[in-house]
């Protein structure tokens, strides 16, 4: 835990934003083994079960494309396409291994991309089912086995179903501590804004479990202390999205004069909420966790009997985040080639509208190139429900 | 009398209205880097034509592309909110805006002169007026031609590329075809109003629907889009300077509110300056 002790936490966490991957790899040379991986789909209790340490990966926004498009079609996503122009430029390159989950076609269709050209010592491709019915949480089980072994292999360490277990507590625990952290984003104004948080969230995300919960406790810390300022009057925004892991959105949103009080971002809200149960079989509770609870939109197949039902059980947790963060308008982006996410769209924003929120849709790169553009979007969106 | 500007820096035109409880000046010139730099020129010579020093402003509100380049504006607001307002002030049935810009085309849906809901096309040149000045160039047309000329048309020819760059294709390789020139406008014509019907589609649209920008000024895409739509589409006066009318007005409002609420409001800004960002 160096590195903690002596500097206060949004300090820290700025610096772990700016600089990624930093402490992963001071890990690394201390002589731990750094495996990176994509989505909110890949299980961290089970890396941090192998004593590895789990970098979770990010693309650049600000960097534009220059090498990756030599081995990747255009086609995939421009999120996938910046994370891959970042490794195969070596911003990685202190990663032993790479696990790449079955998030959507474009990780799955690209998984030799990755493996041929980075050639790591430890590459595992984890085949995550999308339907979530019974038998696929035995698949998925299965998988989870597999994983195992292939680590266990790659470690020559025996992960342990102890192990397992505390790996589940301890992710459970880092979950609670930052919900905790977003409980105080639900003043008017938060205490802590949405640039901070965003470098909060990509920070913890780069940082082994014990690290990435004593640097939310240093934040929670220090943010409580704060005296609210009487600027009371700016609207409550709410983003929705996958992997938006830049500051430079939510600064555009804030510098025009709202506060990003909350997200559902797949490093944000759609993974601190969700927890995994303690099951008897561990593996059983991760299964259940990653397949039906985390409320990714490759994953999820509607169960209940109506239309309605289905839209309840896939967006209720906006709702209710909705009124617990007091929020006033959501902004929904998506980026380009997103299917998933794209199909979604219209379901999401009619059951956002529903409950009274306006929405503002807005589909962009992963770039700051177009931000200028997006910006003059959230700004009329902001004029629009003053 | 309390006099009140507004000024639109647009991707290609510059826009400023000065407004009292009328209308006392627009003017419309190129934006252009030099344009861009000197907003306070433009903003002179409006002074100038309406008779007035730039201390007889009550507040200034500036819109558009270059709306942060404008060192004298008390404040910003987006072409969104100004093009509705300026609308409603010219029109006030329409519910549903048509913007044809130079880099962007949008959709606003209005509610009793308030925005309630809008769109904007993806960063791409297709159903703006930069895709109808490149086909005007390609085709040897001067830009302001290409409405009438498109009314000679016998029929349209079909251009099935959206994107500016492959139509430009199609359109030269019609053209060697010996498809004549005033079918292919018609074509491009319906091509862009097609693309702005699907992107406008979007909102719920009510009559009336409007059109401004300097799409509005080609009589042959109006009458395109009315097809599309199945209704006339209404074209304000002078529709270039919707949006920066749009601008004076929001501020006129915001300064007689302040004045009924108890308070003067104050300039923020004193004189005109020139925005040193592109220097």
């Amino acid at each position: 835990m160096t590195g903690l002790q002596n500097s206060n936490g949004l300090e820290t966490a700025d610096r772990y934003y700016a600089q990624y991957g930093s402490r992963a790899k001071e890990l690394k040379n201390e002589g731990r083994k750094v495996i990176g991986y994509m989505s909110a789909l890949t299980p961290v209790e089970i890396l941090t079960a192998a004593g590895v340490v789990p970098l979770r990966l990010k693309g650049f926004m600000d960097e534009a494309i220059t090498k990756g498009d030599a081995y990747m079609e255009t086609i995939v996503c421009p999120f996938v396409r910046s994370v891959f122009d970042a490794a195969i430029k070596g911003r990685f390159s202190f990663m032993d291994g790479m696990v790449l989950p079955h998030q959507c076609d474009s990780m799955d269709r690209t998984s030799d991309v990755w493996s041929y050209n980075l050639g790591l010592p430890y590459w595992h491709f984890l085949n995550v089912p999308h339907v979530t019915d019974d038998p696929s949480i035995e698949f998925m089980k299965e998988i989870l086995r597999v994983f195992i072994r292939t680590l266990e292999r790659f470690t020559n360490a025996k992960i342990t179903d102890e192990a397992i277990g505390q790996a589940i507590d301890d992710h459970n625990e880092n979950r609670r501590l930052m919900r905790e952290l977003y409980d105080l984003r639900k003043s008017n104004p938060p205490l802590i804004s949405g640039v901070e948080m965003m470098k909060v969230l990509v920070a913890a995300m780069s940082l082994p479990v014990s690290e990435s919960s004593a640097l939310i406790k240093n934040v929670t810390e220090e943010v409580k202390k704060r005296k609210a300022p009487a600027d009371g009057d700016r609207k409550r925004i709410m983003i929705i999205g996958d992997q938006i892991d830049s500051a430079a959105i939510a600064e555009a949103i804030e510098s025009a004069g709202a506060w990003l009080v909350v997200d559902d971002l797949s490093i944000g809200g759609k993974i601190y909420w969700p927890e995994v149960d303690k099951t008897a079989d561990p593996l059983q509770g991760i299964a259940e966790r990653y397949l039906r609870k985390l409320k990714i939109a490759t994953t999820f197949v509607g169960e209940g009997n109506t239309y309605e039902e289905n839209l309840e059980a896939r967006f209720g947790h906006l709702r209710e985040r909705i009124t617990g963060f007091k929020v006033d308008g959501a902004i929904l982006f998506i980026y380009k080639y997103c299917d998933p996410y794209g199909f979604e769209v219209p379901a999401m924003k009619s059951y956002i509208e529903s409950a009274g929120i306006p929405v503002l849709y807005l589909e962009d790169e992963y770039s700051t190139s177009t931000l200028a553009r997006v910006k003059t979007r959230i700004e009329a969106f902001l004029e629009m429900i003053a | 009398m309390a006099y009140y500007a507004g000024v639109d820096i647009g991707s290609t035109m510059t826009k400023v209205v000065i407004v009292s409880d009328r209308i006392e000046a627009s003017l419309i010139g190129p934006t252009g880097p030099e344009h861009r730099k000197l907003a306070n020129k433009v903003m002179e010579d409006a002074l100038n034509r309406a008779n007035l020093r730039f201390k007889d402003l009550s507040y200034i509100v500036a819109t558009g592309y270059g709306r942060i380049n404008v060192p004298f504006a008390d404040r910003q607001i987006t072409e969104i909110t100004c093009h509705a307002k300026g609308l409603h002030s010219l029109l006030p049935t329409v519910k549903t805006v048509v913007d044809v810009g130079g880099q962007d085309s949008k959709g606003i849906r209005i509610n009793d002169g308030k925005v309630v809901n809008f769109v904007m096309n993806d960063k791409c040149a297709a159903g703006t007026g930069r895709f109808l000045e490149i086909i005007a160039d390609s085709l040897g047309v001067p830009l302001q031609r290409l409405g009438e000329l498109s009314l000679t048309a016998e029929r349209a020819t079909p251009i099935s590329s959206t994107c500016t760059v492959f139509a430009e294709h199609e359109v030269i390789n019609q053209l060697a075809n010996g498809e004549p020139v005033a079918n292919l406008v018609a074509g491009v014509h319906e091509s862009i109003a097609t693309r702005i019907y699907s992107l406008v589609s979007k909102l719920q649209i009510e009559k009336d629907i409007a059109i401004t920008g300097g799409g509005a000024k080609n009589i042959g895409l109006v009458k395109a889009l009315e097809a599309k739509f199945g209704s006339p589409v209404l074209v304000p006066p002078e529709p270039l300077i919707t949006g920066a009318l749009g601008a004076a007005l929001l501020g006129k409002e915001k300064c007689e509110k302040a004045l009924r609420d108890g308070y003067t409001p104050t300039r923020s800004k004193e004189g005109l300056q020139e925005a040193k960002i592109f220097s």
